[in-house]
């Protein structure tokens, strides 16, 4: 048995190393152990570890097709525990069992590995999509800042994203594993950041409080459709959501008043 | 900002509400260059980012705003008619400026959808209206996206320009047919509002060419292209006539997108219009029926067999109830196209379904890992362990256990 402990999440780059050094010693997925210290793995089951099996072929260099690499890239960000594991055996069976393992859809692990990839990706989308700046003032300069709470380790996939939106803005992004800080030139990552230098108002959002309130059209209702993509767990870093209750409570009655105004000609 | 500016923002946001197309359509990739200083903003390439959702299941993209509700137009189905009573207000270019970037800084938005009611003329309207997507452009390098509803009967030398800021322009036709405009728009032209899309039309296409015989690149012309939109269930035209406007918007004047908007009824409404709400299932489905059209190779024909689509099934599953003749279809051999056709399946699945094949045969076991509506598929298909019951599809009560499909927004609005 072999007992590999990633120190660092999402750990992409130390899983990607462990694994290269696997690969040539030939340890086969069912020998190795994955740890990530943020959680404290047990051992095994049978509560030691075994001398590492090293099958017995040269070392040489395996390539991996890059559609894999990108799907392992997202799946290493999940929160699942399990993900080094599944990685790595996928790795060793696009190396030793089918290079196109990736195509088969309908393989057990391929359909876990792009689950979690696309979990991940839909995660990293949302915090693009959800996230709310609030404005304060640094130094008599203004400074943006959010708090988000992803579902996954998915900050680092979208840091390119807000770099390059809000390239000539100061802004920080808080999230309860990570925070990002961006001065328009460096960024700079920090662990466990504190939440509370977060702001819980800003100047312009009771502006885009009317705005939300007034765009949406009364005489449709659709709350599963919005639900379906703004599910409530996203709700509460989100201020707008706040009026959704009233506003779907009092749409029926603005409705009528809708059709009734009409009907008075 | 003060609370003037709130009412105002209140009744011209509520004042748009009855667009549909909120979403922001692919028009490329942009950002501000390394040694651009000042500028802000992004096209990401796919299209625009839903960064919330009303109740009313729709996606809130961008800051969708009427520049002014004034109008002088008489249109019986808009709100904004001279005739109406409601409250009026307009926003100054720099309100609209500021507003857009301020909500774009804090994440809220992904660009300005800005349409107006007609003030003055429409010359004057298209000139502030360009005003405003020009000082977000130079002023203050606003990389975002613009959508800007050009004004039908404002010059084309209005309309060239507004194409240079501009990612998307449209010009929403509003009825089907010129009888219906006539009715409920009298002061619009269909021909007008066409000849409107083909000069834009024109100068979409000769600013996409590559290079200019000097070498330069042209500069960009409204790169997300043209839409509209129609209102349904205003007026009494078929849902044929309603696609086939469509499709040759989409041929003749190269639309990226038609919008329909189920017609809804609007406070202080004018006498001539129909008092409820045109059914909400009825706009999704001639979105299904516009989608099977632009990506799954079916002619209006097929689709729509009497005027009208069939509301109880999808527009597929309807079209295989008439042609149950050429199933089941084997999902290891037949081509593309036709699998397009087999309901229960979309073209993501049906890519899935050829690279699979490739590799391995697909049995029923891997219809059910894929998570497919298997009870829909059924009768359908074949695979390489299942066939249908040979009486399935002849069967008289066939259609009656596809009941009534769950409602749901399979589109952005």
């Amino acid at each position: 048995m072999k007992a590999i402990t990633i120190t660092s999440v999402p750990g992409f780059e130390a899983w990607r190393d462990a694994s290269r050094m696997c690969l040539a010693e030939s340890i086969s997925p069912e020998n190795v152990i994955w740890q990530n210290t943020q959680h404290a793995i047990q051992d095994d089951l049978f509560g030691h570890q075994e001398a590492t099996e090293v099958l017995n072929k040269p070392g040489r260099k395996h390539t991996v097709p890059k559609a894999a690499l990108a799907l392992f890239k997202y799946a290493i960000c999940h929160s699942d525990d399990t993900r080094f594991a599944l990685c790595y055996r996928v790795l060793w069976r696009l190396v030793y069992e089918n290079k196109n393992l990736i195509q088969l859809k309908t393989d057990d692990d391929i359909i876990k590995l792009f689950a979690m990839a696309k979990a991940v990706k839909r995660d990293a989308y949302k915090i693009s999509a959800f996230l709310r700046f609030r404005e304060i003032n640094v130094g008599g300069k203004a400074h943006f800042v959010a708090w988000y709470e992803p579902e996954h380790y998915s900050l680092e996939l979208k840091l390119g994203f807000f770099q390059t939106r809000f390239k000539n803005m100061r802004w920080s992004i808080l999230t309860p594993y990570r925070a990002a800080h961006w001065d328009t030139e460096t960024l700079i990552l920090e662990d466990n950041p504190d939440s509370s230098a977060v702001p819980d108002s800003d100047r312009i959002e009771s502006y885009w409080l009317t705005y939300y309130a007034n765009i949406f059209n009364p005489a449709r209702i659709k709350t599963n459709a919005m639900l379906s993509q703004m599910p409530k767990k996203y709700w509460k870093n989100m201020p707008e959501t706040s009026l959704i209750d009233d506003m779907i409570k009092q749409s029926d009655a603005r409705a009528r008043k809708m059709i009734s105004d009409g009907s008075k000609h | 900002m003060h609370d003037k500016l709130i009412q105002k923002l209140e009744i011209l946001s509520d004042a748009a509400k009855y667009d549909a197309s909120c979403a922001s359509g692919s028009a490329g990739k942009r950002q501000a260059d390394k040694s651009d200083k000042s500028g802000i903003g992004s096209l990401t390439g796919g299209s625009g980012i839903c960064h919330s959702f009303t109740p009313d299941g729709r996606c809130v993209s961008l800051l969708k705003i009427l520049m002014t509700n004034y109008c002088i137009y008489d249109c019986h189905y808009c709100i904004n008619r001279v005739s109406s009573n409601e409250r009026r207000a307009r926003f100054s270019v720099k309100e609209t400026v500021d507003l857009t970037l301020n909500f774009y800084k804090r994440n809220y938005i992904e660009g300005l959808f800005l349409s107006s009611g007609i003030v003055g003329s429409p010359d004057l309207t298209m000139e502030s209206m360009v005003r405003i997507a020009k000082s977000l452009r130079l002023d203050h390098g606003f990389k975002g996206y613009i959508h800007l509803k050009t004004i039908p009967n404002a010059s084309p030398e209005l309309q060239a320009e507004a194409g240079l800021y501009a990612d998307r322009l449209s010009i929403n036709v509003e009825m089907p047919t010129q009888p219906s405009l006539n009715k409920y728009a009298p002061e619009k032209d269909l021909g007008a509002i066409h000849g409107a899309m083909n000069t834009l039309k024109d100068k979409i296409a000769e600013h996409r060419v590559e290079k200019t015989y000097t070498g330069k690149r042209p500069p960009r012309f409204a790169p997300g292209g043209q839409s509209t939109q129609m209102i349904i269930g205003a007026d009494d035209s078929s849902d044929k006539t309603i696609l086939g406007t469509s499709v040759k918007l989409y041929s003749e004047q190269k639309l990226r997108r038609v919008y329909y908007s189920a017609f809804s009824p609007i406070p202080d409404a004018s006498d001539v219009l129909p008092l409820k709400p045109a059914p909400l299932i009825r706009e999704h489905r001639l979105y299904q029926a516009d989608w099977l059209l632009r990506f799954y190779g079916f002619t209006l024909d097929e689709i729509v067999h009497d005027n009208m689509l069939d509301m109880e099934h999808d527009p597929k599953l309807a079209w295989a109830f008439r042609n149950r003749h050429i199933f089941p279809i084997d999902l290891n051999k037949a081509d593309k196209m036709l699998l397009l056709r087999v309901p229960g399946l979309g073209a993501r699945t049906v890519q899935k379904i050829l690279s699979i094949r490739r590799y391995t045969k697909i049995n029923w076991i891997d219809l059910t890992k894929m998570k497919l509506p298997l009870k829909k598929l059924k009768p359908f298909i074949s695979v390489g362990d299942y066939r249908p019951d040979i009486h399935l599809l002849d069967s008289n009560n066939f259609e009656l256990q596809f009941k009534q499909p769950k409602q749901f927004e399979l589109f952005g609005g």
